[in-house]
């Protein structure tokens, strides 16, 4: 049995049904997020294994026990909210002290620890400072401390960086994953931002509408997504119906959908010819440099298609050039 | 199950409450609303409109629903005038006696009731001190000015509706931005042009919700009066007052008719201005 | 310039004309003939008389006695109830904000001859005057209790930072005590405050409900004033010292809140 385990979770607010069905596992020591759209039930699914909320049905399981019915306070999870949750009452100290005070446990070694875990956070100067005092980012850092001081079995984090501005943001990124690894802790970690989720994840489970779309690594997410939803999320996917892409490049396709990522995109003046690939003419309607790599935006007939191309040297393409595209048919996601 | 029994407890919390407030709020007000229909002179009938067509048309209480309305009319609208000067004076000054205003008022506006009529018999009474100097100087307009009459509770409503106007009228000014004032002059408005087109319309819904507090301040008060006037005035407070405590026969259904058309007004003065907030949020800014 | 001049001109006129009964009657206290300009024979008899007068003391005493005690149960009642409300059903929430209304629109003489005509024939417990007094006081209070204590609910995410102490192995219960309640105690004390003025400048409530059996200072200064002028103006201006404490007080808090709260938001 995995570490942790959601068994046909289901959760109603009203007649609002916010978890459907729910089967998730997550390993020991990995660090998982879960990655949707505002409003999805990211936040609920992470409140049910906190205790915060009770499941309407299903079972939820930590360390191979059932803690379906178990309070909050004796979970033994840690939590990281989405606003700042420090104490404003209480110091930097105080604060990361509050879970081991409750555990009784002895002065001495309180202030040893939270010394210990602040000085992983990097903000030993700041004990005795009020929250008040501090910047968001500080305070995200102290609530990640208090989180961890007590050696949960689980850490929880519900969007902790996003009132964080975006460098800063990279950085606690980063900064968190090293801890993760350092104290090998399970960490679910939710979030509505794709790069965040890449930056961070072990694994990464797609929500969208109260169920779980696709579950893979960010590489199987980034390359195969096996939903026009998954597509739409996460890369910078062109998503057309079939029927508009075979009249386009003359060949028939069998689904619905295509999926093309950007750069899979070849761009030349000339037809290239080779038979693995799909062949189509359009024209330049837009370009946009991102950093050395510009996208390119072709219309061809009534369908319009982007690609990445990296800028090397020369002249690009400019708006209103014919030119042709050859794009890769293994490459192409069917959906 | 657990979770049923924590339920429960958590309604124990509330309990206490809940208690108080049906004791001591509801009960009351249930009781008193009932006793209005119930006849004063025939113990057996429980419903009946005497008592409020005795309120309605007999002279002395009418008197004392209008008399109620005068003083409060008069002290409202003098307070929100005054109130409104001050406010506009404190907006438009800079350094510390701003400070010493907003304390000024803070501290005087706890000043009503007994020790507010006892100061005021101290200075304009039969033998006051101001009404002694204007004797010793010949000011016979001053030295014959008598206190003891709906003038002089005038006069100390709207010395404690003044207190009160301002302070609550001061963060309003806060709204007049100064961006308009300039906006205004570039327009070629003047300070009349801005004031009757943009200042007060803005500052209205303010306007309109100090006076329902103002007109409720002085429609309840009734220390203030009967420390001065005793029962020789007629008020709605004394009157009913006077019908559940008084040395004459007490008239409690009568009383309990008065304080309805009482709490009545109370009630219109607050929907008048939950109304008009309403219809002027379309254009407030929050 | 010009509008400075007139605006600092208005604030002097209106601080003349509320200062001057209050100037007026503590100088009258304070001297034992005032016929001309100038009053004469400065004295502080007045002050000792009253000091020294056992009955005063006792309406003193009481009036403080009934300003506590109302205070606490309202403030523990309120408190409790907006716990749960705001924690367990939040649905409720606008329904005890009604019932915490109501009373303003009531105010004390309705409120009090109601209670009075509701239980002055009682025979249990309700039916005890000092009883009955405690009670209507608690509901008087009520509208601004309440609001003193959701406001600073409000300005701080309450729920949140349960969630908080709970995931650190509180129960919700400590959590409110050791988190929320220090965390809402200033604005529990600028409400507590502004109870007690309303409660010490009281007189028709407790004259309603006790009569003149049960003085407090303002049915003290209300006798008074028909025994001895003088001796009403020493009580006068100790009843003003006291409001104006009180004031001063509630001042004093909200200004240090305010500062801590642009402090904290100038970081
Ligand atoms: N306490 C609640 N009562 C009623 N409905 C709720 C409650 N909490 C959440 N919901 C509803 O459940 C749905 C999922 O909410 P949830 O907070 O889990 O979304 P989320 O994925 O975390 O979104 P976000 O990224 O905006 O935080 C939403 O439609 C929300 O309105
Ligand atoms: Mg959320």
């Amino acid at each position: 049995m995995s570490y942790i385990v959601f068994e046909n979770v289901n959760k109603y607010f009203g007649t609002n049904h916010v978890l459907q069905d729910i089967n998730l596992e997550v390993e020991k020591g990995q660090l998982v997020t879960l990655l949707g759209p505002s409003g999805c039930g990211k936040s609920t699914l992470l409140r049910c294994l906190a205790g915060l909320e009770l499941v309407s049905s299903g079972k939820v399981y930590l360390d191979g026990k059932d803690i379906t019915d178990d309070s909050a306070r004796n979970r033994g999870i840690g939590m990281v909210f989405q606003q700042y949750s420090l104490f404003p009452n209480l110091s930097v100290f105080q604060n990361v002290a509050y879970g081991l005070k409750q555990k009784k446990m002895p002065k001495a070694q309180i202030e040893k620890k939270v010394k210990q875990i602040l000085a992983l956070v990097g903000l030993e100067e700041k004990i005795n400072q009020y929250p008040s005092q501090l910047s968001g980012g500080q305070q995200q850092r102290v609530a990640l401390a208090r989180a961890i001081v007590t050696e949960p079995k689980v850490l929880l984090l519900d969007e902790p960086l996003s009132a964080i501005d975006a460098l800063l943001r990279r950085n606690l990124q980063i900064e968190i994953r090293r801890i993760q690894k350092e104290l090998n802790i399970t960490t679910i970690f939710v979030t509505h931002d794709q790069d965040e989720a890449m930056v961070l994840s072990d694994m990464i489970h797609l929500f969208n509408e109260g169920f779980i779309e696709q579950s893979g690594t960010v590489t199987e997410l980034y390359a195969r997504p096996r939903t026009k939803f998954a597509a739409t999320f996460i890369g910078n996917y062109t998503i057309l119906p079939a029927a508009d892409f075979s009249r386009a490049c003359g060949e028939t396709l069998t689904c619905q959908d295509v999926a093309i990522r950007p750069e899979i995109v070849r761009l030349s003046y000339t037809p290239n010819l080779d038979q693995d690939r799909f062949h189509l003419q359009g024209v330049i309607t837009n370009s946009i440099f991102h950093g050395n790599i510009i996208r390119y935006n072709i219309l061809c007939g009534d369908i319009s298609i982007n690609a990445d191309v990296v800028y090397e040297s020369g002249m690009p393409y400019i708006n209103g050039e014919t030119v042709f595209l050859a794009i890769k048919k293994e490459e192409i996601i069917e959906l | 199950m657990k979770k049923k029994t924590n339920i429960k407890l958590y309604f124990l919390a509330l309990l206490p409450f809940l208690i108080v407030v049906f004791l001591y709020e509801i009960l009351p007000l249930l009781m008193m609303i009932l006793s209005s229909f119930r006849s004063e002179v025939d113990k057996s009938i429980l419903f009946t409109l005497d008592n409020y067509i005795t309120a309605f048309t007999r002279l002395a209480y009418q008197r004392a629903i209008i008399n109620s309305l005068k003083v409060t009319g008069i002290s409202a609208f003098f307070g929100i005038v005054i109130g409104f000067i001050g406010a506009q004076a404190f907006h438009n000054s800079t350094g510390k006696i701003k400070n010493v205003f907003l304390t000024i008022l803070n501290m005087v506006s706890n000043f009503a009731g007994v020790p507010l009529a006892f100061a005021y018999m101290i200075i304009l009474g039969n033998s006051g001190v101001i009404i002694q100097f204007a004797k010793t100087y010949g000011l016979t307009a001053l030295a014959n000015f008598d206190l003891y009459t709906s003038t002089g509770l005038n006069l100390m409503y709207i010395y404690f509706q003044i207190p009160l106007a301002t302070l609550l009228l001061v963060p309003a000014f806060y709204g007049i931005r100064q961006e308009w004032k300039e906006a205004n002059l570039l327009l070629n408005g003047n300070g009349f042009t801005f004031w009757t087109k943009v200042g007060i319309p803005v500052l209205l819904p303010s306007i309109f919700g100090t006076l329902s507090v103002l007109f409720a301040n002085a429609l309840a008060a009734y220390a203030t009066a009967y420390a001065l006037l005793m029962n020789n005035y007629s008020l709605l407070a004394i009157n009913i007052t006077g019908m559940f405590t008084g040395d004459m026969t007490t008239r409690p259904h009568l009383g309990a008719a008065l304080s309805v058309v009482m709490m009545l007004l109370m009630l219109a003065a607050i929907l008048i201005n939950n109304f008009i907030n309403r219809q002027t949020s379309k254009w407030r800014w929050r | 310039m010009k509008p400075k001049i007139w605006s600092t001109l208005i604030i002097i006129i209106i601080i003349i004309y509320l200062l001057t009964p209050l100037v007026a009657t503590a100088t009258y206290s304070m001297f034992q003939k005032w016929t001309d300009i100038v009053p004469e024979g400065f004295t502080l008899k007045h002050y000792g008389d009253l000091l020294s007068n056992q009955a005063f003391m006792r309406s003193l005493g009481r009036t403080i006695l009934v300003c506590i005690i109302p205070i606490l149960i309202t403030v523990t009642i309120t408190l409790l109830a907006l716990f749960v409300v705001t924690v367990y059903f939040p649905k409720l929430e606008k329904y005890v904000q009604i019932l915490c209304m109501i009373p303003y629109t009531i105010q004390g003489v309705i409120l009090s001859v109601s209670i009075l005509s509701l239980y002055s024939g009682s025979r249990s417990f309700l039916g005890i005057r000092q009883v009955m007094l405690f009670g209507a006081y608690c509901i008087i209070i009520l509208p601004y209790i309440y609001q003193g204590i959701r406001n600073s609910m409000h300005s701080i995410n309450m729920p949140m930072l349960i969630e908080a102490a709970e995931m650190l192995g509180s129960s919700k219960l400590e959590a409110f005590i050791r988190i929320i309640v220090p965390n809402i105690i200033s604005g529990i004390t600028v409400s507590s405050l502004l109870a007690v003025g309303i409660i010490f400048g009281d007189y028709v409530i407790i004259r309603n409900i006790t009569g003149s059996s049960f003085q407090n200072v303002q049915i003290f200064l209300f006798l008074a004033m028909k025994r001895s002028s003088t001796e009403a103006s020493a009580v006068f201006v100790i009843i003003m010292l006291t409001t104006f404490l009180i004031t001063a007080l509630v001042l004093y808090v909200q200004s240090r809140d305010n500062r801590q709260k642009t402090e904290s938001k100038g970081r």
